[in-house]
C-alpha cells in the first residue's frame, strides 16, 4: 500500500460539559490517500466538525497524532493542553502546526466566514498574505495577485471583485470561500458541511465545483449530513461513537 | 503584512475607533495645553527673576550689610565678564499717604537709579518714565500740576480757541518727545503710531482730551487750582518709586486705577538699626514724593517694595562713614547688596564658576593692609556670599516649576481615562471580531501575528490621536488669547486669565517642541499599553473556538 498523504492514529478527544465529560472521538482511525476525495456522515453532534479540525490543524487532540505526508502535525506536549498559554504562543510546536494551516491546508466552512470589511478580491488575497512572511510580500504581491484572479475567475466571480461579502449570495459567498481555500493550491481541502447554509441550487453548483477540483487532483475531505452531498465523494466513511468506519452502501 | 492591512482596515470601517482617536486627542491637547502654558508661564517668571537683581547678587544676609562695597565694585568693574555692578540698601519701613490715610509695612530699598537702570530690568518696569522719558528721578522734587492753555482748534484759519489740558516743563516736552519717538517707530514696524498707555484706567484728564480728540495724557496728574497756568509746587522733596500693587488697583482686565497722583507726597518711617542690628527706638521719619511705580510682574514685590535713592538711605541709616566710637579711626560705609550685570551668555557652569571668584575677591580684602577693618566688619564680610540670580530667586521660580510638574502630573492621571477607553474600546472590538481572529488563524496566521493586530491597532490609534491633538492643542495655544478675547467679547465673565490674579497681561501662548514630543510619545505608549490586554486576549484565542463563536 503507498504512503497515505494524511494519516490519522487513534485520535481521542473530549469536551468538559459542567460536571460531565463528553468523548467525543474514541480513538479514531484515518488514511487518506493524495488526490481522493472522502466524506464523513454522521449524526449531529457526533464529532464530524472536530474531527476535521483535528486533521486540519485547527484543534489539538488529547491522544493520538495525524501524520501528514509522514511527519506528525502535533507536538507530544501539545497534546496533553488544550488551552494556549503564553508559552505555547511563541512555541516551535504553535509554529509547526501554523505551517500546515497556511500551506498545506484549505478550509472552507459552513458560514462562509468571510471577513466583512474586505471585498471578494482582498477576501481571497488574505490566505496569501497570511503565508507569507512580512518581508518577502512585496516580491510576491503581483503572483497572489494574479493567482487570487485566477481563482476567483475559476469559481465564476471574475465580475465581483469588488464586491463585499453582504452585497453576495449565499451561493457567491461560499464560490468566494472556497476560492480563498484555494488560492495557496492546498494539498488537502477541508469542506465542513459547504452546502448546508445553502439551498439545493445553490449547494448543487457549490458540489459541481468540488466534484471539479477532485476531478483536477484536488485532495478532498468533506463533512456532511446529506447523503445526497455524499455522493460525490470516492469514499464515503460514518462517524459513530468516535470511530470511523466505511458508510453502508446506500 | 496582513496584520498592517487588517489595522488599517479596521480603523477605516470601525466607526468606533473615532472616539479612541479623539479621545487621544484631546488629552493629547489639553496635557500639551496645560504644559504649554504652565511651561510658559514659567520661562515669564524665570525671565521677570533675572531682571529683578541682576544676574549675580553679592550679599551677607545680615541687616547691617557690609563694608567696603565700592572698592569691591572698582575692583571688579575691570573684569571683562562685568558690564556693571551697583550697591543696594535693603531696610524696612512703613509708607503713609496723608490723603487717604493709607499705609503698610513695605521693603525700602536704596538705589542708584542711572546704575540700576544697567544692571537689572527696573526701567522698563517704571511707569511714567515709559510715557515721560527722563523725568523719573530720586533726587528733590515738586509736585508736577496739569493747567489749561488755550489751543486754537481747526488749525490757524479757525476763530474757535479752547482751552486744553497741559502739563509743566519738562514733563509736558518728555511726553512730546516719547510721543515723536513711538510715531517714528511705529512707521517703521507699521504699529498705531499713537502712543497711549492701554494698561490705565481713564482719568478726568485724559477724558476731557479724548472729547477734543486730543492724545491722552497717559498716567495721573494733579491739577493747578490755584490758576490756569501747568506748573510744578515748590515743596521740594526727594523721590520715591513705589511698588504699582501700592498705588493702584489692578482691574481683572489687566488696567491699572491709579490712586494718587503723580508727585502725591509719602511719609515713610524707617527702622533704623545699629551695627550690631540694635534697633533704635527712635524711628527715622521721611517725606518723600511718589514719583513712579515699578511693575515686575511679581505681586510679593510689587505690593511690598519701595525705591528711594541710596546716597539718602545710606545717611538715613546711619550706613555712611562714620568715626568708630572707641575712637579707633572710620567706620567705612555699608550696603547691604551688590547686584551684578554680566556679559551676555555667561549662564550655568559659567556663572557659578563666576560666583566662586567673585566671593574669593571679597574675601581677599580682609587681609588687605589698605583696609582698617574692626572684629564686626571682618564678621560681616566673612559672611558674604556670590550667588547666581537663579539661587537668589528660586523662592520664586520653584513653586512655579512644582506647580508646572504637578499640574501635568494631574492631567497626565486624567489622560488615563483615554488609555482605559482604548483598552475597553479594542476588548469590544475583539469580542465582535472573535470569528475573524478564527478565520485568520485558520488561514495559517500566528498567534503573536494576531496579537500584533490589535498592538498596531491601539498604536495606530495613539498616533492618529496624537498628531490631531498636537496640531489641535498648538492651535489652542498659539490662538489662546484671541480665544479668550473672544470669550470676553459675548460675556466678560468668562475671563479665563484673570489680571487681578494673575501677574502676566497674556497668556504664555509658546508650545516648547520638546514638550509636544514628550506627549505624543507618551501618548503613543499608552495607546500601545492600552491595547495589550485585547491582543492578548484575541492571540490566545483557540481557532476552532473563534471559529464556532455565535
Amino acid at each position: 500500500m503507498s504512503e497515505p498523504l494524511l494519516l490519522a492514529e487513534d485520535l481521542h478527544r473530549s469536551y468538559q460539559m459542567g460536571r460531565f465529560e463528553l468523548h467525543v472521538l474514541r480513538g479514531c482511525q484515518l488514511r487518506l490517500a493524495a488526490g481522493e476525495f472522502i466524506a464523513i456522515m454522521g449524526k449531529s453532534g457526533s464529532g464530524k466538525s472536530t474531527l476535521l479540525h483535528i486533521l486540519g490543524a485547527l484543534d489539538v487532540p488529547q491522544k493520538g497524532q495525524v501524520l501528514f505526508g509522514g511527519a506528525p502535525v502535533f507536538a507530544p506536549s501539545q497534546r496533553r493542553r488544550l488551552r494556549t498559554g503564553l508559552t505555547d504562543v511563541f512555541s516551535a510546536a504553535e509554529r509547526r502546526r501554523i505551517q500546515f494551516r497556511a500551506h498545506a491546508f484549505g478550509f472552507v466552512f459552513q458560514f462562509y466566514h468571510l471577513l466583512p470589511e474586505l471585498n471578494v478580491l482582498e477576501n481571497v488575497l488574505l490566505t496569501r498574505m497570511v503565508g507569507t512572511p512580512t518581508w518577502s510580500w512585496r516580491t510576491v504581491r503581483a503572483a497572489a495577485r494574479r493567482d487570487a484572479l485566477e481563482v476567483v475567475t475559476r469559481v465564476g466571480l471574475a465580475e465581483r471583485l469588488k464586491h463585499r461579502p453582504n452585497e453576495l449570495s449565499g451561493g457567491e459567498r461560499q464560490r468566494v470561500a472556497i476560492a480563498r481555500a484555494l488560492v495557496h493550491k492546498p494539498r488537502i481541502l477541508f469542506a465542513d458541511e459547504p452546502t448546508g447554509n445553502l439551498d439545493a441550487e445553490a449547494g448543487r453548483t457549490i458540489m459541481e465545483l468540488v466534484a471539479e477540483l477532485h476531478r483536477e487532483g484536488q485532495t478532498i475531505v468533506l463533512v456532511t449530513h446529506d447523503p445526497g452531498i455524499a455522493r460525490y465523494a470516492d469514499r464515503v466513511l460514518l462517524l459513530e461513537e468516535g470511530r470511523l468506519r466505511p458508510a453502508p452502501p446506500s | 503584512m496582513y496584520k498592517l492591512f487588517l489595522t488599517l482596515r479596521y480603523l477605516r470601517k470601525r466607526r468606533i475607533a473615532y472616539f479612541a482617536i479623539a479621545a487621544v486627542m484631546l488629552c493629547v491637547a489639553m496635557v500639551l495645553i496645560v504644559l504649554s502654558v504652565m511651561g510658559g508661564w514659567l520661562e515669564m517668571v524665570k525671565k521677570q527673576a533675572r531682571g529683578l537683581l541682576g544676574d549675580v547678587i553679592v550679599d551677607n544676609r545680615a541687616y547691617p550689610g557690609f563694608p567696603l562695597y565700592q572698592e569691591f565694585i572698582d575692583a571688579i568693574s575691570t573684569w571683562p565678564e562685568i558690564v556693571k555692578a551697583t550697591p543696594v540698601i535693603y531696610t524696612y519701613g512703613l509708607f503713609h499717604f496723608g490723603q487717604t490715610e493709607q499705609s503698610g509695612m513695605v521693603r525700602v530699598v536704596g538705589v542708584r537709579l542711572h546704575d540700576v537702570y544697567e544692571v537689572n530690568a527696573f526701567k522698563p518696569s517704571l511707569f511714567y518714565e515709559r510715557y515721560y522719558p527722563g523725568t523719573t528721578h530720586l533726587g528733590e522734587q515738586g509736585q508736577p500740576l496739569g493747567g489749561w492753555v488755550p489751543v486754537i482748534e481747526g488749525g490757524h484759519d479757525s476763530n474757535t480757541v479752547i482751552l486744553l489740558p497741559r502739563l509743566p516743563s519738562p514733563y509736558q516736552d518728555a511726553l512730546e518727545q516719547a510721543r515723536r519717538q513711538h510715531a517714528e517707530h511705529a512707521r517703521q514696524t507699521g504699529g498705531d503710531p499713537l502712543l497711549r498707555a492701554s494698561d490705565e484706567v481713564e482719568t478726568p484728564l485724559s477724558k476731557a482730551l479724548h472729547e477734543h480728540d486730543q492724545p491722552p495724557i497717559p498716567g495721573y496728574y494733579a491739577s493747578n487750582n490755584d490758576g490756569d497756568e501747568p506748573k510744578i509746587t515748590e515743596d521740594l522733596r526727594p523721590g520715591l518709586i513705589l511698588g504699582r500693587d501700592i498705588v493702584a488697583k489692578r482691574e481683572s482686565d489687566g488696567r491699572y486705577d491709579r490712586y494718587y497722583p503723580r508727585g502725591t507726597l509719602v511719609d515713610v518711617t524707617l527702622l533704623n538699626t545699629s551695627i550690631r542690628a540694635r534697633v533704635d527706638p527712635v524711628p527715622i521719619l521721611q517725606r518723600f514724593r511718589y514719583v513712579d511705580d515699578s511693575r515686575t510682574g511679581i505681586y510679593d514685590i510689587d505690593s511690598q517694595h519701595v525705591y528711594c535713592d541710596f546716597d539718602l538711605l545710606q545717611k538715613l541709616l546711619e550706613m555712611g562713614p562714620a568715626a568708630r566710637a572707641d575712637g579707633s579711626g572710620v567706620a567705612p560705609a555699608r550696603c547691604s547688596q551688590i547686584q551684578i550685570k554680566v556679559k551676555g551668555g555667561l549662564d550655568g557652569a559659567a556663572l557659578r564658576k563666576l560666583t566662586e571668584r567673585l566671593r574669593e575677591k571679597y574675601l581677599s580684602f580682609l587681609d588687605d593692609p589698605r583696609f582698617s577693618l574692626d572684629l564686626t566688619d571682618r564678621k560681616l564680610i566673612s559672611r558674604i556670599e556670590a550667588v547666581t540670580w537663579q539661587q537668589s530667586q528660586a523662592h520664586i521660580i520653584a513653586p512655579v516649576e512644582k506647580e508646572k510638574i504637578l499640574v501635568t502630573i494631574l492631567f497626565g492621571i486624567i489622560s488615563l481615562v483615554a488609555v482605559a477607553l482604548i483598552l475597553c474600546i479594542l476588548y469590544m472590538i475583539v469580542l465582535q471580531k472573535t470569528r475573524d481572529i478564527g478565520i485568520v488563524k485558520a488561514l495559517g496566521g500566528s498567534s503573536g501575528g494576531v496579537a500584533l493586530i490589535f498592538v498596531i491597532y491601539g498604536a495606530a490609534v495613539g498616533i492618529t490621536g496624537s498628531i490631531l491633538g498636537t496640531v489641535f492643542g498648538t492651535l489652542v495655544v498659539k490662538y489662546i488669547n484671541e480665544i479668550q478675547d473672544f470669550l470676553i467679547s459675548i460675556n466678560p465673565r468668562w475671563r479665563v486669565w484673570d489680571l487681578q490674579v494673575y501677574s502676566f497681561d497674556r497668556i504664555p501662548s509658546e508650545v516648547d517642541p520638546w514638550d509636544a514630543l514628550f506627549v505624543v510619545l507618551a501618548a503613543i505608549a499608552a495607546s500601545t499599553i492600552g491595547s495589550l490586554a485585547a491582543a492578548w486576549r484575541a492571540g490566545t484565542m483557540q481557532p476552532v473556538e473563534a471559529i464556532r463563536h455565535e
